[in-house]
């Protein structure tokens, strides 16, 4: 059912997130979520505005 | 999700009557997982060394991390052919990194 | 006392504030204090404490690591001197 997808959870549709989370972290899960959410956008906003390319071109490691 | 199923290796086990192991459990999960994301804080904007697969180092200024660290958002990147202004490093191609703090 | 790969938080929690030698691949060897191990990448995050200089943060990837000894036990000291580097404010005062 759960297909493997390149996609961070933070995409996916959020309960199911919350439910891992929660099984995960517990009553800190609430927390952690926060810190991981503010880290993503922050990488979101940088990739958006900088347009970063992949270096090297090609995996060291494959 | 995928990851969710790597970090759950057997770990909670689906009896009853382990209500306290899990509760210690992610307690444990909690405090490692927030001091590494405070790690990744720590670094931004700093010049990071990175040692990666095939004996390649770099140098960096650290930006951001994706939260499955994956990816590093990086800037002014030393490579041994010059310097790239705005970079993506992968995760599975390092080793190792460090910075003074 | 080797880690194992697919260790539990509470096993990892055991390295906390402690001494160890991280083997890494193609022979790389990491000395540090344990601050923390990612529960989601196993990354392992050491810090060492050089004598004239700033401490130094080194993360070992959870891919790369190929064992974790422990060399020496925490204590009390090196524990609070770990966390006051990784809060907000207390590093630059620390380092000054």
């Amino acid at each position: 059912t759960d297909k493997r997808t390149k996609a961070p959870p933070l995409e996916r549709p959020g309960e199911r997130r919350n439910a891992e989370m929660k099984r995960l972290y517990g009553e800190d899960a609430p927390r952690i979520q926060a810190m991981e959410t503010a880290m993503q956008l922050n990488f979101d906003r940088n990739c958006d505005r900088l347009q970063p390319k992949y270096w090297p071109v090609i995996p060291l490691k494959l | 999700s995928t990851r969710f199923i790597a970090l759950c290796p057997t770990s909670i086990p689906a009896s009853a009557g382990e209500g306290v192991g899990l509760e210690e459990e992610q307690r444990c999960r909690s405090e490692l997982r927030e001091r590494f994301l405070r790690t990744l804080i720590k670094m931004t904007n700093k010049p990071v060394n990175f040692d990666m697969y095939e004996g390649v180092q770099v140098q960096a200024k650290f930006g951001a991390s994706d939260i499955d660290v994956l990816n590093f958002q990086v800037s002014e990147l030393q490579t041994p052919i010059g310097v790239q202004k705005e970079a993506l490093l992968r995760c599975q191609d390092m080793i190792s990194f460090s910075f003074d703090v | 006392k080797k880690m194992k790969k697919k260790s539990k938080p509470p096993e990892w929690s055991a390295y906390l504030s402690k001494l160890v030698n991280v083997s890494a691949h193609n022979n790389h060897q990491y000395k540090g204090w344990v601050f923390t191990v990612d529960p989601v990448s196993a990354s392992v995050v050491l810090v060492t404490f050089p004598e004239e200089n700033q401490p130094r943060v080194q993360v070992v990837l959870g891919h790369a690591v190929e064992s974790v000894e422990v060399v020496k036990d925490g204590n009390r000291g090196n524990t609070s001197r770990l966390a006051s580097i990784f809060s907000s404010h207390g590093a630059t005062d620390l380092s000054t």
